[in-house]
């Protein structure tokens, strides 16, 4: 999908949370699946701290690669929760540069920014990964939906 | 190969006061039935509740034996669920990460003192102050010490031994630690690199979410001349640790998770969801998920040492240097190990996986320490941080239906989300202090979420643990001071 232009119509950009009983549930969507990523990862993000005052950031160059869209959002979410506690820090926002399909699956590149934590940046819950139950990655309407369930 | 099943609301058969059955005619691939442990409180809120689906959809796997088991804090969890028991045969049957979770080898261990009631209450806290300051706790906690590569290495081979060997910790906790506190198989090089980066900084810390260490108080004894043996009197103070593998852990299931869901297919193994990706017990991606979990293991074991050699001298601190706190018994939530069992009148080998379930080897069996061969194998439940937790042993009925496992804790009744919705605008930490309980908390939504309101009594969830024969209540212990992440 790199090199073509954003698709414009279609499902606001959007996410939100889903109950479980012991973890946490996400639901996004979105006009295309960069954007779905994008949203995930926001989703992600606020979940695991209050960033809106995070000033510093750190970026990082993200690169992951999966069988299927479901597959790819597994890694993609769990590339975010790994890298912000090998570093200790809270994720901000993150963004697919280059989202293409290839005959051997998907292939997403990116940034992530990453905050530390201090008074502008506190924690909220720790993300322990993202799992494959009931994980959805579907065309809906004219656009994409997600849901995927966090282990907290 | 995924066949999702449609989740609806299954039926389940009464077989007694403490047993319900979901046949294997329930679902299409169900290889055996699901067998859940509830009385008539605790099984009305499972009651179309997706953890019974999960029940049914670990029934389908490949090789497993007798029945799909929910203990009696069974919840809904992913893939698997918590409080979730499956065995599978090692010549037929699979290992599934998700059977085991990402906090692998989350468990809690209790310490006893020599300390009554009467002396924390004056210090209550200062010991809550010193304790939240030693041990590091909450969403990025780490203890500044990054550990290099050899030293991680010897951490996931030895397990506790290597934190007792650096003087943190007694042989005598190596004696009442399950496993001794290292499983066999550990294969570091199965860790990836991120898994590493993870664990570096994170040996010796609590996390957070349900993890805590409490100070308690034996209020109530249940079976007094067993808790003589556990060393347990009325009034006594101890402290329990509930933690796990922190992010060395996490990362290696999710490593793992991945490579599996690649490779169910070439094994032409169905699962109804995708979280149960599983490979053949025997196979090289099984070969390497078991030395990384062993791994694991071992870096939990040595994470629980060393926050018990924390609290040893935050208690010296506080109350002076000659308050030993012996380890009474460590034991393992969320685990798969290889196991002989009695099946249809045969000992076999299989591969038991327990996830949010803690093992309870009755008296006598070789598993269990020798200073507890003739009560059994200690079994800790903690309950929620405004109620109680039970110390119990396991009998000789967990042997013959749940392979020797029961309950690992209360179980959540509510989302996160919920609770916090329930309790907007109370004050927990005052709340909780009116009954005599001092919290310390990294961030106070979390007890909101952990608040007794989200959980099931334990009481009520060790009452059919023990109606239905697999452990002996054996002492309540009431939380004094509470500290969280």
């Amino acid at each position: 999908m790199d090199g073509t232009p954003h698709q414009v119509q279609g499902p606001p950009r959007w996410h939100g949370g889903v109950a479980h009983t012991a973890d946490v549930g996400v639901r996004a969507t979105a006009p295309d699946p960069r954007g779905l990523l994008e949203e995930a990862a926001a989703a992600l993000a606020e979940l695991s701290a209050d960033v809106s005052h995070a000033k510093r950031l750190r970026s990082e160059a993200i690169e992951v690669r999966a069988d299927d869209l479901a597959a790819l959002t597994f890694a993609w979410l769990n590339e975010l929760v790994g890298l912000a506690d090998a570093g200790g820090e809270a994720l901000v926002e993150a963004r697919v540069e280059h989202l293409e399909s290839t005959p051997d699956g998907w292939l997403a590149r990116g940034t992530a920014g990453f905050a530390v934590y201090d008074a502008d940046v506190r924690p909220r819950l720790q993300v322990k990964a993202a799992t494959f139950h009931r994980l959805k990655v579907t065309r809906e309407g004219d656009g994409w939906a997600l849901e995927a369930y966090l282990d907290v | 190969m995924i066949a999702p099943a449609a989740e609806r609301h299954l039926a389940l058969e009464r077989i007694d006061v403490f047993r319900w059955r979901i046949p294997r005619s329930t679902q299409a691939g169900m290889r055996v039935d699901g067998l859940i442990f509830a009385d008539d409180v605790l099984i009305e809120p499972l009651r179309g509740d997706p953890c019974l689906n999960q029940v049914a959809n670990v029934a389908t796997l490949p090789g497993i034996i007798g029945n799909s088991l929910g203990m009696p804090d069974l919840h809904w969890g992913y893939g698997f669920p918590i409080g979730g028991v499956a065995a599978f045969a090692v010549d037929e049957g699979v290992i599934s990460p998700g059977g085991i979770g990402f906090d692998i080898n989350c468990g809690v261990r209790l310490l006893r003192s020599d300390l009554e009631i009467a002396d924390i209450k004056r210090a209550a806290d200062q010991l809550a102050d010193a304790l939240f300051r030693a041990v590091p706790s909450g969403v990025g906690a780490h203890t500044g010490r990054r550990l290099d590569r050899v030293e991680l290495d010897d951490v996931l081979r030895q397990g506790a031994a290597w934190p007792v060997a650096a003087g943190h910790g007694t042989a005598d906790d190596l004696l009442v630690t399950e496993e001794g506190g290292c499983l066999d198989g550990a294969d570091p090089s199965q860790l990836s690199e991120r898994a590493r980066l993870r664990g570096a900084n994170q040996l010796g810390t609590l996390g957070s979410g349900n993890h805590f260490l409490e100070v308690q108080v034996v209020d109530r004894l249940l079976d007094p001349p067993t808790a003589a043996v556990l060393g347990l009197h009325a009034g006594q103070i101890t402290v329990m640790i509930h933690c796990g593998s922190r992010g060395l852990g996490h990362q290696v299931c999710t490593d793992h998770v991945a490579v599996m869901d690649r490779a169910v297919h070439r094994y032409a193994i169905t699962i109804p969801d995708r979280q149960l990706a599983c490979v053949p017990l025997g196979s090289p991606e099984a070969h390497a998920y078991l030395g990384a979990m062993a791994a694991a293991a071992n870096f939990a074991w040595a994470n629980r040492q060393l926050i018990t050699d924390a609290v040893r001298r935050t208690f010296a601190s506080v109350f002076g240097p000659h308050h030993a706190l012996p380890l009474v018994y460590d034991v393992s939530h969320n685990m798969a190990k290889f196991e002989r069992h009695h099946v249809d009148g045969r000992e076999v080998d299989l591969c038991v996986h327990r996830k949010g379930a803690t093992r309870a080897f009755p008296a006598g069996h070789p598993g269990v320490p020798d200073a507890y061969r003739e009560i059994g194998q200690p079994v800790l439940i903690p309950g929620d941080m405004g109620r109680s937790s039970i110390v119990g042993v396991g009998l000789p009925g967990a042997m013959a239906e749940t392979f020797g496992s029961t309950c690992h804790g209360a179980g959540r009744t509510m989302s996160r989300h919920a609770a916090l919705r329930q309790l907007r605008g109370v004050n927990l930490v005052d709340e909780l202090r009116r009954d005599g309980i001092v919290v310390r908390v990294d961030r106070r939504g979390l007890l909101a979420e952990e608040a007794s309101v989200a959980y099931k009594d334990v009481e009520a969830v060790v009452q059919v643990a023990a109606g239905a024969g697999h452990v002996r209540p054996v002492a309540r212990l009431r939380p004094v001071v509470v500290v969280k992440g």
